[in-house]
This record gives structure tokens, C-alpha cells and sequence, in this order.
């Protein structure tokens, strides 16, 4: 039986440059940040008050008629995590049942695995609803339990729970195949593409939607990151998020991600649909420190990357382009570049490189998603971005960045993120010459 | 490349049964109840005051070094028991050529737990003019909340402390898809097997979601018994008078190993996994397929991994949460892959004894279909009394059975509609 091999057909970005892979890439490519104040809440008092927000966007829009009722009951994640799967189906020209007109693949055979986060409790809600159990200045739980609890919608934790946000995706495109949801931190959206490209080479599916979404953007998700110490509490502008750069000082709060149609390349050529890129490995790694979560970890990223090259069968001498994670956390940074020489030896600081961060800040479960949005539309256009908001690198981040976006003739890159918690997973892509 | 094979070498939980697999498998063979009124928290005044909790479980009575797990989350301190128990059984740590960068993790565990009553405090104090006031709000939460207890809520950080506790370096994955996860994890760690991305896997999960926010959560959707007058016997799965699921809590673990390697190094194979298949309903969030549409793809898809006919199929271990839906959207499930058959495979449900450990409960479960090949005897469904003509087939009631037991299933359905099924078998 021949190798089955995975296609880029379709690429769904949401993130603080707008709803779509078109503005999310002219922006990077254009180098200009989209980071600005928080107007989701008010953090004018917080550690941090700037954020990759993304603005003016109602989930309506993204949903069959028909389900626009079913928005109430989504968590901002859910609602990006949708709408990012309405950009991917309809840039990748499948139609599905949430694409209007009649589903043109089969529905057993289209996957799903969509990374997510720890859903915050929104917090207004929760303080409308147990108001009324306070007793004496304290919340009085048995009087919750007792009426305060009918305060909350019947369907209060369907709003919360990590995998909905593959199951809204599958209801709304009837997507009937294996539905899956990672719960890596910032390395879902990586480990949901490489374990979804399999699916593809064991042709369980023909067509499989990949990524992942978050937003941290609400009291409670700034509020850990700050007790975290990973925030950029500096100047307030939308620079503030320089990965790798002698000024790093922390990340800064995005939200969004990224969704990837991911398909047998068979099934993509007989449809004649736009091969952007190809999957050629994928690998994963932990860090047994990942317990000392205030302590900086890149999860044995160089692990990770070399079992991904191990996996396509590529050496470092063929990698043309790091696409990396680049939170802007000092140490992160230092770490990654080094975790990068580990993998890629001399190679890691010559290849072309950049990170997203700069522009759009720090998606967490989304961040993967993005990335590989990015690296693939490298490949596709063969235009490396400017890593935003960069001027020179900190002493040992040795990756080749730049400032400007850089023409180029690349053919393998690979992605890499890394979380909080010690788990680390990369992903090969190969140019696909239209 | 052929694909490998998939064995079980080490098992190990926590559960309201049992600290161990033997007291469990002992409890369950008994028809023994885990269900008591929840302690853990104030729930004198919630629709539903009763769940299965974990009892008298002390991280230190089960590792050496609980200390720098103290921070841990309930559920991550069940996973590191059991990951131990697990691991002890699989002798692995004798074997001179394990090579740890080959060891994965994959995992289906909850979130851990919110501290539901400090939050609500919290947010009723940060009202300003009849108004929640993130400002206010953070000031307060500044001073009082603390950075361990919220990082180790995102549901990664149980497979964190498996790699810490065992130093394992290779790849790591958590899923969480609802009630399904943990069968969903041992599907997918078997594919790594298979597939040569790791020689070992730890897999399996743990949750626990007896806390306020999980209660109200549960109770708002009405999924819960409420039969608070008659708690030991309030699950009961596919019996006419069910009226809902009794939360539970715990953690299961399986070691899983290419079979070559396991034989080659003198372990004990426990059984093989043989077949796994999911699947999406993509109807609902709040219902299931009436049909049982999706759970049956799920079944005939491992069915089909496994190159196995329904007739050979000698039990399954039933999802079966005692809600009224999902019992009968179950049995038609069953009929709907197993045709004619449907009617001659025994089924039972553990849940009526070990209530639903929801991420955590495909992996107990699994575990029970081990000990059902090794025994030769299958599980009943506890507390059944009263025959619902919607669900018409073999439940096993109340008493174990001696049978012939060769291949088991295991299923199970997460709210939103993922269904994931296993199939296990001696191994030959």
C-alpha cells in the first residue's frame, strides 16, 4: 500500500488581525502589530493592559442560520474555535453542512481535533448569579445550593467543557469521523495536527479539520498569567511583545488560533483543490521539571523537533525554515534558542526564521494554529515575515530573524511550541509547487 | 511498515470502590455501592447531596515522594497512585534497556479543581453599584489567590506530574473529550504503539468533579440522580426508575507495551488491545442521537480494527450512566452494530456501583474488562430492578456471571458527542 500523504488544503486563522488567513497574514507580512488596549474588560489596572483582542467579531456570522441560537451557550473560545472552522472549510472549497448546499465529502471519513484550553468561568455571569447567596458579606454555599444555583442558565457548564469546541465544529459541518480535543496548553494546536495527520495516513479520514483555539483574555486568564510572572508589565504600546529580541520582557495576552484542513493529497488532487502545503512528520516530547510551574520550561523541545525529523525523514541539514514559539518570556526565549541548536546544531542559526507573538501575542491552545497557518503560507508564498516588533536579538538567541519580510526559496520548515506544564510537540511542512 | 501490537502490562487505580485493582474487582464482584453523601464540600442543600467519593486516600500511603506533588490537584494525586501501582506491575523499572525518551504519556484527565466557593466570594465582593467590577475584582483576587492552585487546573499538569513522578521524557498528550477521554486516551496511545512513536505508553486518566462548581453544573442539567433518600442505591443503570448519573471520582492507569518488547523482556501481558474506534454524533451538544447513530459507528469501527464479527464479542462494558436517555440510546446503539447478536451479548454497567468518574471512568472500565478475561466472570449491573421495556437486552443484573469471556468491549460517549470504543483480548 502506498504511503498516503497530507495536504494543506485549508487555512481558518482568527486572532487580534482580524477574522480570516488574509488579514492575519498581510499584517504579519506588513510587520505591524495588532496588539492594543483591552477594551473586552476594564484592565486598565491589571499588570497588563494591552492584548491581541480581537475586535468586532459576533460568532453570528459564522454559524448556519439555524444555530445562531446555539451561540448563547459558547464561551469565547467556542466562539473563535468556530469561526476559525467556517475560514478553514470555505478557504479549503469543501462544503459542509455548514457551508451552504449539500455536503460534497463523506461525513463518516471528516475528522476533527480542535486544541483547547481551561475555559474560564466568565466572571460578570458568575457575580449576577450568586449575588443572591451572599449572607453577611460571604458567599453562603448552602444557600446556593439551595436557589442560588437556578440563577444560571440550565446549560451553564455545556459553555465551559474543553471539547465543545470540536463538537459545535462537528455538529455545524457534520462532521461524523473521529472527534478529538488536546489539552496541552500551547502545545495542543502542534500535537492536534500531528496526531490528525495520521488519521489521514491511515486512512481513516479523508478530510480532518486540525488546530486549536483559546482566549485568556478575561480577568481571570490575565490574572494567572500575571501570577505567573510571564507578562510583559512594561511600557504600554503595541510593541511590547519583542520575542527573542534584547528587550523581551514577557508576552502579552492574545486570543484566537488557528484551524488547518488537513487532507489525503489523493482526495485533494481528484477535487482539484489548492495543495498550499504537506505534512511530512510530526513529533512530541515532555519535560519531567514541567511540575515547577513557576520555573521556565520548553518541555525538551529539542526532543520534540528531533522526532518530528525523525518521523519525515529529514535531517537538520534540510530544515529551511523555524517557525518558532517565541513567547517573549526572557528565559523561554533563551531556552528555546537553545533548545533549537540542540535540534538543529549550527543549521538552527542560519535557516530563516521568525515567530507570530510580536504581532498577535500569545494564543495559548491557539498559538500552534496560528504558527502553522504562518509557516505554510511561507512555503506557499515564499515570503518569510518580519518577527514584529524584533530590532536585535538578546545575547544567546542565535535564530535568524529579521525586521523586514525576506524573499526566499525554502522547501522544509517546522513549527514547534511548547507550554506550561512540560509538554512540547513540532511539525514538518514541505513546499508544494502549484 | 506492519503495525504492532498492543499489550496491557500494568494497571493500577483509585477509585470509590478500592485503592487498588484487586479491592475494586473485589467490590465490584460483591455488588458493593461507592456512593455516600459528599463530605468534601457543603452539599447539604444541592438538588443532589450523594456522590462516589475516593475515601481515606493519602498520596503518601502509595509513593515516596508525595512532597514535591503536594501541590497537585485531587485528581493529579489519584493519577500518581495509580500511575505507581501501574508501573510497579509492568516491572519496567527493572528492565535495564528501557530507554525513557521512549516512554509516552497520553492521558485523558479533567480540569482540576476550581475553588468555587473563594470565587463566587470573590465576584459578589467586586460588585460596585449593582455591578461586577473587574477592577475591584482583581485587586481582591490579587492579594488571596495563589499561582499553584490555578495552574494546576489546566488539565495538562496531571501529565506533568506523571513525567516527573516516572522522569519520562517522551511524548505527551492530555485529551479531554467530556466523559470519553480516558477511553479516547488508551485508543489513541495505542496508535502510538502501533505506529513506533513510542515503545511505551502510560495511559488512561483521572477527574474528579465533586465540587461545587461540578455539582451545579451537573444538577443545572438535570443529568444527576436526586434520589436522595435512597443514595447506595441510586444508580441504576437501565432500570426503569433511573433518573440520572451519580458523579464519582478517581484515577485508572494502564501501562501499554509493543508486544514484542513485552515478551522479549519476560513480563506478564495482562491482554491485548485489539481494536479501537471513534466517532462524532454531530448533533447536539445537549442530546445525543436518538439513534444511537454515532456510538455505533464507534462500535462497528472497532469492531472492524480489531477484525472482529459481533458474535464474537463475548461482553461489553456499557457507558450506561443511569440517565434516562443514554441507557436507551445505548441499547439501540448496541443493537444497531451487533444486529441479531445484540440480544445474546451480556452487558453490564459499573457505574451503578462506582458511580461516573467522568474523563476517568472509560479506563476503570477497561480495566474491568481485563479482569473479566482473566476471571472469567462478568460484572453485574447493580441495582436493577424494574425492566424498561426501551432497553431490552442482556444487563447482567445484580449478580456477577461466569462465562466464557474471550473478546470485551468497553464503550463510552462524552457529552457533545464523542463516542470512543475499545476492544480487548487474551493475548496469544
Amino acid at each position: 500500500m502506498p504511503d498516503r500523504r497530507v495536504a494543506i488544503t485549508g487555512l481558518g486563522v482568527i486572532s487580534s488581525a482580524g477574522v480570516g488567513i488574509e488579514p492575519f497574514w498581510q499584517s504579519l507580512v506588513a510587520g505591524e502589530p495588532t496588539i492594543g488596549p483591552i477594551t473586552l474588560f476594564d484592565a486598565s489596572h491589571y499588570p497588563s493592559s494591552v492584548a491581541g483582542e480581537v475586535r468586532n467579531f459576533s460568532a453570528r456570522d459564522y454559524v448556519p442560520k439555524h444555530y445562531r441560537k446555539a451561540v448563547k451557550v459558547m464561551a469565547r473560545d467556542i466562539e473563535l474555535a468556530v469561526a476559525a472552522a467556517d475560514r478553514a472549510f470555505r478557504d479549503a472549497g469543501i462544503t459542509t453542512r455548514g457551508i451552504d448546499g449539500e455536503m460534497d465529502i463523506d461525513p463518516k471519513r471528516l475528522g476533527c481535533n480542535v486544541g483547547a484550553g481551561l475555559i474560564n468561568c466568565e466572571l460578570d455571569e458568575l457575580s449576577a448569579a450568586a449575588n443572591s447567596s451572599m449572607r453577611d458579606g460571604q458567599f453562603d454555599i448552602k444557600v446556593w445550593g439551595r436557589e442560588g444555583i437556578n440563577n444560571l442558565t440550565p446549560l451553564w457548564l455545556l459553555k465551559y467543557l474543553p471539547n465543545m469546541l470540536s463538537c459545535h465544529v462537528t455538529i455545524i459541518h457534520g462532521a461524523e469521523g473521529p472527534s478529538n480535543c488536546i489539552t496541552c496548553g500551547d502545545a495542543s494546536a502542534h500535537l492536534s495536527v500531528g496526531e490528525s495527520a495520521g488519521y489521514v495516513t491511515d486512512d481513516i479520514v479523508d478530510v480532518v479539520i486540525a488546530g486549536g483555539a483559546e482566549s485568556k483574555l478575561n480577568p481571570l486568564g490575565l490574572l494567572r498569567q500575571a501570577l505567573m510572572n510571564r507578562l510583559c508589565t512594561g511600557p504600554v504600546d503595541s510593541n511590547v511583545c519583542r520575542p527573542f529580541d534584547t528587550e523581551h520582557c514577557g508576552t502579552v495576552l492574545g486570543e484566537g488560533g488557528g484551524l488547518l484542513v488537513l487532507e489525503n493529497m489523493d482526495h485533494a488532487t481528484a477535487r482539484n483543490g489548492r495543495i498550499y502545503a504537506e505534512i511530512i512528520g510530526s513529533g512530541a516530547a515532555c519535560d519531567p521539571a514541567g511540575i515547577n510551574v513557576t520555573a521556565p520550561t520548553v518541555g525538551n523541545m529539542h526532543l520534540a523537533v528531533a522526532n518530528a525529523l525523525a518521523d519525515a525523514g529529514v535531517s537538520a541539514d534540510d530544515v529551511d525554515l523555524i517557525v518558532a514559539h517565541g513567547t517573549g518570556v526572557a528565559a523561554e526565549d533563551d531556552m528555546e534558542a537553545e533548545a533549537w541548536q540542540k535540534a538543529l546544531g549550527d543549521r538552527a542559526t542560519q535557516v530563516l526564521a521568525f515567530a507570530v507573538t510580536g504581532a498577535i501575542g500569545s494564543l495559548f491552545a491557539g498559538a500552534g494554529g496560528a504558527e502553522l497557518a504562518a509557516a505554510v503560507m511561507a512555503l506557499h508564498t515564499q515570503i518569510v515575515p518580519p518577527t514584529c516588533s524584533f530590532v536585535g536579538p538578546a545575547d544567546p538567541c542565535r535564530l535568524n530573524l529579521a525586521a523586514q519580510p525576506r524573499r526566499c526559496d525554502i522547501t522544509t520548515a517546522v513549527s514547534c511550541s511548547f507550554t506550561v506544564g512540560g509538554q512540547s510537540a513540532a511539525v514538518v511542512l514541505k513546499r508544494v509547487e502549484s | 511498515m506492519s503495525k504492532r501490537r498492543v499489550v496491557i502490562t500494568g494497571m493500577g487505580t483509585i477509585n470509590p470502590l478500592g485503592h487498588d485493582v484487586e479491592a475494586t474487582w473485589a467490590a465490584l464482584l460483591h455488588g458493593r455501592s461507592g456512593i455516600t453523601p459528599i463530605d468534601i464540600f457543603d452539599a447539604s442543600t444541592f438538588p443532589t447531596t450523594f456522590a462516589a467519593q475516593v475515601k481515606d486516600f493519602e498520596l503518601a500511603d502509595h509513593i515516596p515522594d508525595a512532597d514535591r506533588h503536594e501541590a497537585a490537584g485531587r485528581h493529579a494525586k489519584f493519577a500518581l497512585a495509580a500511575t505507581r501501582q501501574a508501573w510497579t506491575q509492568s516491572q519496567l523499572a527493572d528492565w535495564p534497556e528501557l530507554n525513557l525518551a521512549r516512554v509516552g504519556i497520553y492521558l485523558g484527565c479533567g480540569e482540576g479543581r476550581l475553588d468555587f466557593e473563594k470565587l463566587s466570594n470573590l465576584v459578589c465582593l467586586a460588585r460596585i453599584n449593582g455591578k461586577f467590577d473587574a477592577t475591584q475584582w482583581f485587586e481582591m483576587a490579587w492579594k488571596t489567590m495563589e499561582v499553584h492552585e490555578e495552574v494546576e487546573q489546566e488539565s495538562n499538569m496531571v501529565a506533568a506530574h506523571v513525567a516527573a513522578e516516572l522522569n519520562i521524557c517522551g511524548p505527551a498528550f492530555n485529551v479531554l473529550t467530556a466523559c470519553a477521554a480516558s477511553t479516547q486516551a488508551i485508543g489513541e496511545a495505542t496508535r502510538k504503539i502501533r505506529h513506533r512513536q513510542a515503545d511505551v505508553v502510560v495511559t488512561g486518566g483521572a477527574h474528579s468533579m465533586i465540587h461545587a462548581s461540578g455539582l451545579t453544573g451537573f444538577n443545572r442539567l438535570t443529568a444527576l440522580s436526586t434520589r436522595n433518600d435512597e443514595i447506595e442505591t441510586a444508580s441504576r443503570p437501565f432500570d426503569m426508575t433511573r433518573d440520572g448519573f451519580v458523579l464519582g471520582e478517581g484515577a485508572s492507569i494502564l501501562i501499554i507495551e509493543d508486544y514484542h518488547q513485552a515478551r522479549s523482556r519476560g513480563a506478564t501481558i495482562l491482554a491485548e488491545i485489539i481494536g479501537y474506534g471513534a466517532s462524532a454524533d454531530a448533533f447536539r451538544i445537549t442530546d445525543q442521537d436518538p439513534e444511537g447513530y454515532g456510538a455505533a459507528i464507534a462500535m462497528r469501527a472497532a469492531m472492524a480494527d480489531a477484525a472482529v464479527t459481533p458474535d464474537m464479542i463475548d461482553y461489553i462494558s456499557a457507558h450506561g450512566t443511569g440517565t434516562k436517555q443514554n441507557d436507551q440510546v445505548e441499547t439501540l446503539a448496541v443493537k444497531s452494530a451487533f444486529g441479531e447478536h445484540a440480544a445474546k451479548v451480556p452487558i453490564s454497567s459499573v457505574k451503578s456501583m462506582l458511580g461516573h468518574l467522568i474523563a476517568a471512568a472509560g479506563a476503570t472500565e477497561l480495566i474491568t474488562c481485563i479482569l473479566a478475561l482473566r476471571d472469567q466472570v462478568l460484572p453485574p449491573t447493580a441495582h436493577y430492578k424494574v425492566p424498561d421495556p426501551d432497553c431490552d437486552l442482556d444487563y447482567i443484573p445484580n449478580k456477577p456471571r461466569k462465562a466464557k469471556v474471550d473478546f470485551a468491549m468497553s464503550n463510552s460517549m462524552g457529552f457533545g458527542g464523542q463516542n470512543n470504543t475499545l476492544i480487548v483480548t487474551h493475548c496469544r
